[in-house]
């Protein structure tokens, strides 16, 4: 069977592709295919070893004569260190190494070249110091306590309005704006306004959300000799390994990465951070494996988080609800520097989502005196959610339509920033369609008003990509005893890809799951894959899973074909036997085969190959929420919330509905609780721990609903699976914002929702709002 | 985080931890050590010398008294939420504290002695005019719960003194405590207890306390007044309730969580709720 192997050359402008192994017929899960794995529900693999407190976690790793490290971080959002004296430090026992400004090499660069290693210039409270090595995570935090610094505070802006003033305090040399502004423009949108009947026009903002990942960012690193294995919590170990080598000026196989279990990354661990290599370091200067693992406080501080953003947003439309034009101004506030990874296109929905044909967007990242940002599960696209599909709810307010018909009236079915087909042109109306039927959108009946609280409802939608890529790699090796082990480079960062990978490989195997092993998250047992982000490890691992799968079957039957005196085209492999068609009695099973064949190995290679050209494959999904206020005391409880995301095929329902409602708790918290809260005075961050971050836990959450859409995308790849680990999380927090108007009249729009804007955004309406009935009637419902 | 060095003693007897305070000069004693803990981490304390009196026998255990019930200072919040003989307003508010983890731990005299503004139990003690014993090395005393909590964590224990008990009146009506919780610690952002009795039809005695507004717990006179003579029904509880902003003064604090300005707004929400509620069991 052949693989492919698509490299891009860049030459400038110009893309070339080389076809290293020619891609031809490789088989097609279709929407006619007749499964035994797929599509069925199966726990984690790995889920009793998590759930007994078995699996190992990167800060589980223990190895003989091990220290601890911890990280000496700025107490100033921008500040100069005139002077750091570690002698004290270095003088207590059990303190084995010591990095700083003072001794750290000079010349590793992070952030775009904008800081060294250890900088003398701090740009933000909780950029690093120093950091210690000792024998005990204790000591190394009272070795801490002992470094001397003398710091020389300079001048910082927190907030973004102040840093885009002329004379504001400089974050960098070439001042506070990233780069230029990034424009988009299609159409006339200036024109579209003059045309609209209804113009709506207004700001909103999202807040600094942290990822507050279960588990925090670390590592542990250990040399033998020039060989430096790190067990890092990361979704990225070849991005990681890349990176940590370039630094350290390693050849790449002296570098290993390893990642077994992982308790959640969410965008922040998709790029190695400073104290990756900080450890390296400190590893070799010690001579002692060292861990490093940060604490909920760094964590918070300096580990990455959802960019505010402030979007200046304009709808036209026509009597109809037929858009006219759309326009997005929007200052995206990264913090202290630019990290890298996926970018936060918060433009991107606004060019994409609705039908329209004057388009204008316009974005700039602007830099403040904290914590820098990095991707946030579906970065750009939360914070355009929560401004476009409330833009859309005020609008179809404004027309007195219903704003599922609005949507509708405004549905694209084609990319229209490359005007090409959408691979699956009706998924989103599918999601529509699923989810209001599901929630009862059309007959909803609004309860009455019980004391103070009052009822509504709200809807929003959402586009993103997760369609996965190449290049990915995976080997099948099958065992004397027909069992198989998978082998890939990619990782499971807590969504279940061991298990999804699995099931693809017993899928075209024929064997029951208990017969396959998947090992992966080691750079040194496993093929290139990519980092797990985008929503794209089944996406793009699991073809290269079923590639390899085919291949080790076709050599298997090839084997069986001799053995059973058959053609291979008659035979075919159900439940781990293989059988002649037609023919019941000429069986073996495929332990018999593989057995016969040892010590010699069936090995299957497969590479992912690329997706369909012609066409603009994305992903959709509607979200409906019924939300409780209670007017007195601003409170806004939700009560349910109904969701339909299209990721292609369904490889495992559990798991797609484990990442559903982890992701519209996450949107909870974004719409209600979530917001990291800066001292605008003194530049502290004052909520740096998870009692005062208010992340949602069990007791908040709502009652939630995923309906399934099981759309096979055969234009991403031959099993027809796109992502879904981002997605949810994105219409929530509109449908919440939409709802809460739907009770109470009143629009915030200020992420998050907090009782005291609510109260404040009443009081200021209360003349207007007859508080005996409710504030208005939707077309459709009463 | 981790707290700094600190020496530690058991006590097994309240004898052996008077002298061992005695000995010890700045030494902390330590009960469930929920709250202490956490402070030593944080590093807002350093005491030196830790004296865990969570063994002494004699502190533990709820006894019932003719018309007062001794709920001792060892006693877990746990324990008090399932007790039969308390007053529904106070197994309630231990009922809503924390987590389990929390509850299993935590100690009702630790709880008062430590007297975080935002701890639930002052209030309710202060609602249902509880008596706090003490016991120094010199001999007992008591304190009206009203009188005990005097300041931002400050009471009216003395150096050398211990919480031994709490005596609970069992006879004063119907009672309920109500709060809005920090969604993260569920400690009281507001915290209102209420005890009502209601003879021919009319309220003949209230006793209100709220927690979380001001440096400490803090008896609701002016809605108590309100009240009093009069049918307890939505109106009357409402004007009752409204009353609390008398009480409250222009000392309200605000944080992170709930500015004084929110936190005196939704005050008589609370009130309210657990008047209604009060009043619902008043029988
Ligand atoms: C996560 C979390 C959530 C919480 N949520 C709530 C909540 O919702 N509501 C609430 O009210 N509380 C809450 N608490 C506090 C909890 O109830 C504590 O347990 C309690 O306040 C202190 O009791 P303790 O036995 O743990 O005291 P310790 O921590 O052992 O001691 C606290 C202080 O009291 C002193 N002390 C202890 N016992 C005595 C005694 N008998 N006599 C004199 N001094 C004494 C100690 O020296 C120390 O200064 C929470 C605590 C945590 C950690």
């Amino acid at each position: 069977m052949p693989i492919q192997h698509i490299k891009v050359l860049r030459n400038g402008t110009d893309e070339e592709e080389l076809k290293v192994v020619e891609t031809t017929g490789l088989p097609t899960w279709d929407a006619d295919t007749k499964f035994t794995v797929v599509g069925r529900p199966q726990s984690r693999l790995e889920g009793l070893e998590k759930v007994t407190g078995r699996a190992r976690y990167s800060y589980d790793v223990r190895l003989s004569g091990q220290l601890y490290a911890a990280v000496l971080r700025s107490p100033y959002p921008h500040a100069r260190i005139r002077h750091i004296d570690t002698t004290k430090a270095e003088q207590l026992p059990g303190v084995h190494a010591i990095l700083s400004s003072a001794n750290a090499p000079d010349d590793i660069t992070w952030y775009e070249e904008k800081s060294k290693l250890f900088d003398k210039t701090l740009r933000f409270i909780g950029d690093e110091v120093a950091a210690v090595a000792a024998e005990s995570e204790e000591f190394a935090q009272d070795a801490l306590r002992l470094i001397e610094v003398a710091y020389e505070p300079l001048p910082f802006v927190i907030e973004v309005e102040a840093a885009l003033q002329p004379d504001a305090p400089r974050v960098h040399d070439k001042g506070n704006r990233v780069d230029e502004p990034t424009i988009y423009e299609r159409g006339n949108a200036a024109a579209g306004l003059r045309e609209a009947d209804v113009v709506i026009e207004q700001t909103y903002t999202t807040q600094t959300a942290v990822h507050n990942s279960l588990e925090p960012h670390g590592c542990t690193a250990f040399w033998e000799g020039d060989q430096l294995t790190l067990w890092e919590s990361t979704q990225g170990i070849f991005e990681t390994r890349e990176q940590v080598a370039e630094k350290l000026g390693l050849p790449e196989h002296h570098v290993r990465v390893v990642k077994e279990h992982m308790g959640g990354g969410f965008g922040s661990k998709q790029v190695p951070w400073k104290q990756t290599v900080i450890a390296a370091l400190l590893s070799k200067q010690s001579g002692h494996p060292v861990q490093l693992m940060l604490d909920r406080e760094a964590e918070n501080l300096a580990a990455g988080n959802r960019n505010a953003t402030v979007q200046r947003v304009r709808l036209g439309a026509k009597r109809d609800g037929t858009l006219t034009a759309i326009l997005a101004d929007i200052q995206v506030v990264v913090g202290a520097y630019m990290v890298g990874g996926e970018a936060s296109e918060v433009n991107g929905m606004y060019e994409r989502l609705y039908r329209c044909p004057n388009v204008r967007t316009e974005q700039i990242g602007v830099y403040i005196n904290a914590g820098p940002c990095v991707a946030f599960r579906a970065p750009g696209h939360v914070e355009a959610a929560f401004a476009l599909e409330a833009a859309m709810d005020e609008l179809a307010r404004a027309l007195q339509l219903d704003p599922l018909t609005l949507r509708n009236r405004n549905y694209s079915e084609i990319d229209q920033k490359k005007e090409k087909p959408l691979s699956m042109p009706n998924a989103l109306q599918v999601c529509y369609e699923r989810a209001t039927a599901a929630f009862g959108w059309q007959t909803y009946q609004r309860p009455a008003p019980t004391g103070p609280k009052r009822r509504g409802i709200g809807i929003a939608a959402h586009e993103w990509g997760g369609s996965g890529q190449p290049p990915a790699y995976a080997w099948i090796k099958l065992n004397g005893d027909g069992t198989v082990d998978v082998v890939t480079g990619t990782q499971d960062i807590g969504t279940g890809a061991r298990t999804g990978l699995a099931q693809v490989a017993a899928e075209v195997l024929g064997l029951p799951i208990e017969q396959i092993s998947v090992h992966l998250g080691d750079t040194a047992k496993g093929p290139y894959s990519p980092t797990s982000a985008g929503s794209s490890t089944q996406a793009s691992v699991g073809p290269a899973v079923f590639a390899a799968a085919v291949e080790a079957k076709r050599q298997l039957l090839e084997v069986a074909a001799k053995l059973l005196e058959e053609e291979p085209e008659r035979l075919e492999i159900r439940d781990g036997v293989v059988m002649v068609e037609g023919e019941p009695e000429n069986k073996l099973t495929v332990a018999e085969v593989t057995g016969r064949l040892a010590p010699h190995m069936i090995i299957g290679q497969g590479a992912r190959g690329p997706n369909a050209k012609d066409k603009t494959i994305r992903t959709f999904g509607a979200q409906c929420v019924e939300v409780e206020v209670d007017v007195e005391t601003g409170e806004i409880t939700v009560l349910r919330v109904v969701a339909a995301h299209d990721c292609g095929r369904i490889i495992n329902p559990t798991m797609v509905d484990s990442q559903v409602f982890g992701g519209i708790t996450q949107g909870v918290g974004f719409a209600l609780t979530e917001e990291r809260i800066v001292d605008e005075k003194r530049g502290l961050v004052l909520n740096a721990n998870l009692e005062e971050y208010k992340i949602p836990t069990v007791a908040d959450i709502p009652q939630m609903t995923n309906v399934p859409v099981n759309l096979p995308d055969l234009a991403a790849n031959p099993t027809g699976v796109k992502g879904i680990g981002e997605p949810p999380l994105v219409p929530t927090a509109p449908a919440i914002a939409n709802a809460v108007f739907d009770a109470i009249g009143v629009r915030l729009r200020h992420a998050p929702l907090s009782r005291r804007q609510l109260l404040a955004a009443l009081a200021t309406q209360a003349e207007s709002i007859d508080k005996s009935a409710p504030p208005h009637t939707q077309e459709g419902q009463s | 985080m981790y707290p700094p060095k600190f020496d530690y003693y058991r006590a097994n007897s309240l004898s052996e931890a008077f002298s061992l305070m005695q000995e010890h000069g700045g030494a902390k004693v330590i009960a469930g050590g929920h709250s202490l803990i956490p402070s030593l981490k944080l590093r807002l304390a350093d005491p030196g010398a830790l004296i865990d009196i969570g063994r002494i026998g004699e502190l533990k255990g709820i006894t019932a008294n003719g018309n007062s019930t001794r709920i001792g200072a060892l006693t877990t919040h746990a324990i008090v939420a399932a007790a039969k003989n308390l007053p529904q307003g106070l197994t309630e508010a231990a009922g809503w504290i924390g987590d389990p983890q929390v509850r299993n731990r935590g100690t009702v005299g630790g709880n008062i002695a430590h007297a975080d503004p935002a701890s639930d139990l002052p209030t309710v003690f202060t609602a249902l005019g509880a008596t706090i014993n003490l016991t120094g090395p010199g001999g007992e005393r008591s304190v009206a719960a009203q009188d005990f909590f005097t300041g931002l964590f400050e009471t009216a224990l003395q150096e050398g003194e211990l919480v031994s008990s709490i005596d609970v009146p069992t006879n004063g009506g119907g009672s309920a405590y109500a709060k809005l919780f920090n969604p993260a610690s569920r400690y009281a952002v507001v915290g209102c207890a209420a005890q009502v009795k209601v003879e021919n039809g009319v309220c003949s005695a209230a006793s209100v306390a709220v927690g979380g507004l001001t440096s400490h717990a803090t008896k609701a006179n002016a809605v108590e007044a309100a009240l009093l003579g009069k049918p307890l029904n939505e109106a009357t509880i409402a004007a009752a309730a409204a009353q609390i902003s008398q009480d409250l003064g222009d000392d309200v604090m605000g944080d992170l969580h709930a500015s004084a300005d929110y936190r005196r707004s939704i005050a008589p929400i609370y009130v309210a709720q657990a008047l209604t509620a009060a009043a619902s069991r008043a029988g």
